[in-house]
């Protein structure tokens, strides 16, 4: 059972593809365990279809008719002489398949000696340049994605059995989508599928009984608060 | 020539694409091209702000509904919403390919185009994963390691250069060479 969802707001800018690529990946892959959530921006595609695509006397879902209208009028009279651009594509052939890593089974990952199997929003980027390989400190290991969303930074988290990281805020925000396992902190208990968003004004220390895999997306370095985890200050770095 | 959209439903829509997946009737794509392409070029100029970008949006988004039309799945969806997630998918990796300077395609990865049961999907794979491991065996042995470092021992591709010592872009070529010649035993095995 999936308790925590993206907002309304997460989910349409997902559906209109507004997002960061990291955070397209976290919703993305919120969706493929949630089935609710997918039937949601399936929904949000279809307004913003009728919005950009449909014929000025269709439903206008988000725009006003009468803007639409005369910009449709303006789209019409100038498309014009496209003969090349139509004879361009439709000289091309129907399009070769191409084997893609995602023809080749699902998204695997080991760490730990586990294997754990991904989303499928992951099949190509795990196998990408863009994935860097499990480093680990103690319980905690982590994979880096460079995303190049700026400072944000998209990681898969793995925290085996019994392990906790120290209690810290964040200066950003913070996602964490739950893939596999389980883990509670100050403020409740998550499980496989759980779409959480921390901000700067809270503190937690996730512990783990089971050992989970999250994808995290942090757009900050974590700042530790505690006296003693400060010496631990590092991990933050290494973690997120 | 200037169209009476008013008069365009989602039904005729369907019907040109089916003309399309069909018969490759250029009549029924010219009448979506003309339908979809200045309205694919206002969206591209609205997220890409360039009008090369934008039309670059409108070839890419209406080359994939004429030569995918075959894909669509008229119980699961309408035209528009399809075209829409082309459209979006897309603009999303060409947003990339500007700002980052990257080739690679992850839009359809994110939102996946065409809905597939995930059990039967799993199934799929399983079946294909059997299959390529029959054909790995036929590929020359130079492409056959490049293809399994990267696929079965999940090597990054520069990982797999500095294994074999040889340049990444040989460790490119093979991989193309392999995929493609993979890729033809399957289809002939599809056909």
């Amino acid at each position: 059972m999936i308790n925590h969802h993206p907002s309304d707001e997460m989910l349409l800018a997902h559906a209109a593809g507004e997002t960061s690529f990291a955070m397209a990946l976290a919703l993305s892959a919120h969706c493929e365990l949630c089935h609710q959530c997918a039937e949601r921006v399936s929904l949000l595609q279809q307004k913003l279809a009728r919005h950009h695509l449909s014929a000025p006397s269709g439903v206008n879902a988000l725009d006003d008719a009468t803007r639409v209208e005369t910009r449709t009028e303006a789209q019409q009279s100038d498309w014009l002489n496209m003969d090349s651009l139509f004879d361009a594509i439709t000289a091309t052939e129907a399009e070769e398949p191409v084997l893609t890593k995602g023809d080749l089974g699902p998204a695997v990952t080991a760490v730990k000696g586990e294997q754990f199997i991904l989303p499928r929003t992951f099949r190509q980027l795990i196998h990408s340049d863009l994935a860097s390989s499990w480093k680990g400190l103690g319980n905690v290991s982590r994979l880096r994605f460079d995303t190049q969303d700026g400072k944000a930074r998209a990681s898969l988290l793995h925290i085996a059995a019994g392990g906790e990281i120290p209690e810290h805020t964040h200066k950003g925000v913070e996602i964490t989508l739950l893939l596999d396992g389980h883990f509670s902190d100050e403020f409740g208990s998550y499980g496989p599928g759980d779409f959480m968003l921390m901000d700067g004004s809270k503190q937690h220390t996730p512990i783990t009984q089971d050992g989970c895999l999250c994808f995290t997306v942090v757009d900050a370095p974590l700042h530790f608060t505690r006296g003693l985890s400060k010496l631990l200050n590092p991990i933050g770095e290494l973690i997120y | 020539m200037v169209k009476q959209v008013q008069e365009i439903d989602d039904n005729s829509l369907k019907q040109w694409l089916l003309a399309v997946a069909n018969q490759r009737d250029k009549q029924a794509f010219r009448a979506l091209f003309d339908y979809f392409g200045p309205k694919i070029r206002a969206f591209g100029l609205s997220r890409l702000s360039q009008q090369g970008l934008a039309m670059d949006l409108v070839q890419e988004t209406l080359t994939t509904v004429w030569t995918k039309a075959h894909l669509f799945d008229s119980d699961k969806g309408n035209v528009a919403t399809w075209v829409y997630t082309i459209m979006r998918n897309q603009c999303f990796d060409m947003l990339r390919r500007v700002q980052h300077n990257r080739e690679d395609t992850f839009g359809d990865d994110i939102w996946p185009l065409f809905d597939s049961d995930p059990a039967s999907d799993e199934f799929a794979d399983h079946k294909l994963d059997n299959l390529l491991a029959a054909y790995l065996g036929k590929l020359p042995k130079l492409q056959r390691e490049v293809v399994q470092g990267i696929y079965l021992q999940e090597l990054s591709q520069q990982e797999l250069a500095e294994k074999l010592g040889v340049p990444l872009g040989t460790i490119k070529s093979r991989l193309r060479l392999g995929l493609e010649k993979l890729k033809s035993l399957l289809e002939k095995h599809h056909d």
